[in-house]
């Protein structure tokens, strides 16, 4: 799950000069994700992983990592 | 000027092409063009020498900064000129002269000078030096780059590493929009063209609220600067966040000027409120492209009845957002500036502004979300960098536009006025409702 986040968020959203060198706990927000960024990241998991994330859980605790980003997806694709 | 294939030095890319039919309605307006300006306010005088070295190296590595904007049959190229343009001006304020007086108005003569655009170089700096306020202010022809190209350009000047500098412009992409548009088949193209449309369509049928109500032809581009202080600032970002959530932060912008408006003039006829605005194709933090526009559009609208409704109102922008993208209507706007692109300027330009509808002015206002800046405040060239801001030209109708940005933890607002259509205190108005609306305090 992490790698699919990783090439979508690399490719599409931010530019990382050294993306191996990030880490899964790296803060992705001041690696640049902005707003807009977001909204794509959420409809990107959505269609991927067949989920709903609530408006109201998007917050930094849930996007600002890959780790919280998995752990978020996994929380609702469990539910 | 004859043009011979060796002076071609890029053709224009279809978003800058958008732009520059936005340039030929600026002109038809009686305006000075699509012109954009970035300002850093200094904290002392800087190292000339060195800021006039970087311009030119910049210049040198990016040869379209000096080019000639040119149009070859239906399409419009950067050309070689004979003689390179001009790019970097000192003006000095006088000693006996009010130093704030004479910035502003050198401003107001650099963003209102009129000249053809294929004289026109595709950027300035201008430096405003005097004893207390120190200004670079750089004005660029927009379909040169967009804002997020000048932003690398300031961030280039402001780079003391060579080889650091040498890392713009890289990896070289080619423009976004192409790329962004290879990724569709033909026949997925028109299919999102036809979608663009009918999207195009539906925001039409709701005549859209004009900021001002004035009947007097447009004469000259004004703008106000407002800057929040820090508290202001994270209680307005604390507001968007509660209110639009972390994916809705320019939403929160945009909903909160159309109440102001509404509030302003409850009055003014039409039905909706419809603002465009451009995200970018580039990556966050990535130093490529720099030159040319690298951009989409979309739109936000709003009918009267929920501007008045705070509430309904970001519950409604943020729907409209999430479905917007979920449809991807985004990207809709790509084949729409592709097709475009075979207009004539006149015809593109009427195409963009006016609703199939009413035949009237799509746009309440230009909107423009710049984002939290990222431009070391010790990394100019011998001075600090105490503030920014954006200025931008707009057609009039609708005649003002709004671009906000953050630097130092400090939300600026930078509204941009025709005049006579919106004048000084109707904006200073504008600004207080805008201001009770961004602190959460506009109920």
């Amino acid at each position: 799950m992490k790698k699919k986040l990783r090439n979508f968020i690399f490719q599409e959203l931010v530019f990382v000069a050294e993306p191996e060198q990030f880490s899964d706990d790296d803060n992705l927000l001041e690696a640049g994700l902005d707003s807009m960024g977001i909204m794509r990241l959420i409809m990107f998991i959505e269609n991927e992983y067949g989920v709903t994330l609530p408006d109201t859980e998007i917050e930094p605790d849930n996007v600002q990592s890959f780790n919280a980003l998995e752990q978020w997806i996994l929380r609702h694709q469990n539910g | 000027m004859n043009i011979k294939n060796g002076d071609i030095l890029e053709k224009l890319n279809p978003a800058d092409t958008f732009t520059l039919a936005m340039d030929e309605e600026i002109r038809r307006d009686g305006l000075a063009g699509s012109y954009g300006c970035f300002a850093l306010e200094l904290s002392n005088l800087p190292d000339i020498i060195e800021l006039q070295q970087r311009i030119t190296e910049f210049s040198q590595r990016f040869p379209v900064t000096q080019a000639s904007l040119q149009q070859i049959n239906r399409h419009f190229y950067w050309c070689k000129r004979n003689d390179p343009p001009q790019l970097f001006f000192q003006h000095l304020c006088p000693e006996d002269r009010n130093e704030e007086d004479f910035q502003q108005k050198i401003i107001s003569d650099i963003i209102n000078h009129k000249q053809a655009r294929e004289i026109s170089a595709p950027i300035e700096f201008h430096l405003l030096t005097g004893l207390k306020k120190h200004i670079l202010f750089t004005r660029w022809l927009h379909p040169y780059c967009d804002a997020r190209g000048v932003e690398l350009i300031l961030k280039y000047l402001c780079t003391a590493d060579e080889a650091q500098r040498r890392q713009f412009g890289l990896p070289d992409t080619g423009p976004l929009v192409n790329v962004q548009l290879g990724k569709y088949r033909w026949w997925q193209k028109i299919g999102l063209l036809l979608k663009g449309k009918r999207y195009i369509g539906i925001l039409d049928s709701l005549e859209s609220i004009q900021p001002f109500h004035s009947d007097l032809p447009p004469e000259r581009l004004n703008y106000m600067i407002q800057r929040l202080s820090e508290a202001q600032t994270e209680q307005a970002l604390r507001q968007a966040r509660q209110t639009v959530g972390l994916a809705g932060t320019s939403l929160y912008y945009i909903g909160c000027l159309m109440r102001a408006l509404e509030k302003m003039h409850p009055d003014n006829p039409g039905e909706a409120y419809c603002a465009p605005y451009a995200f970018n194709l580039r990556k966050q933090r990535a130093l490529a492209p720099v030159t040319g526009n690298h951009l989409s559009a979309l739109f936000a609208q709003a009918p009267r009845a929920i501007v008045q409704d705070r509430q309904k109102l970001f519950a409604h922008l943020k729907q409209q957002n999430a479905q917007v993208i979920r449809q991807q209507l985004d990207y809709a706007f790509l084949p729409l500036m592709w097709a475009g692109a075979w207009l004539s300027l006149a015809e593109y330009g009427k195409t963009l502004r006016l609703s199939y509808g009413s035949g009237k002015e799509r746009s309440s206002f230009w909107f423009s979300d710049v984002g939290r800046l990222d431009i070391p405040a010790d990394s100019f060239p011998g001075a600090g960098i105490n503030g920014v801001y954006h200025v931008c030209q707009v057609t009039a109708p609708p005649g003002l536009a709004f671009l906000n940005c953050i630097y130092r933890n400090r939300l600026t607002l930078s509204y941009n006025f025709v005049e006579p259509l919106g004048n000084s205190a109707q904006i200073e108005l504008l600004h207080q409702f805008m201001l009770a609306e961004l602190l959460g305090e506009g109920e």
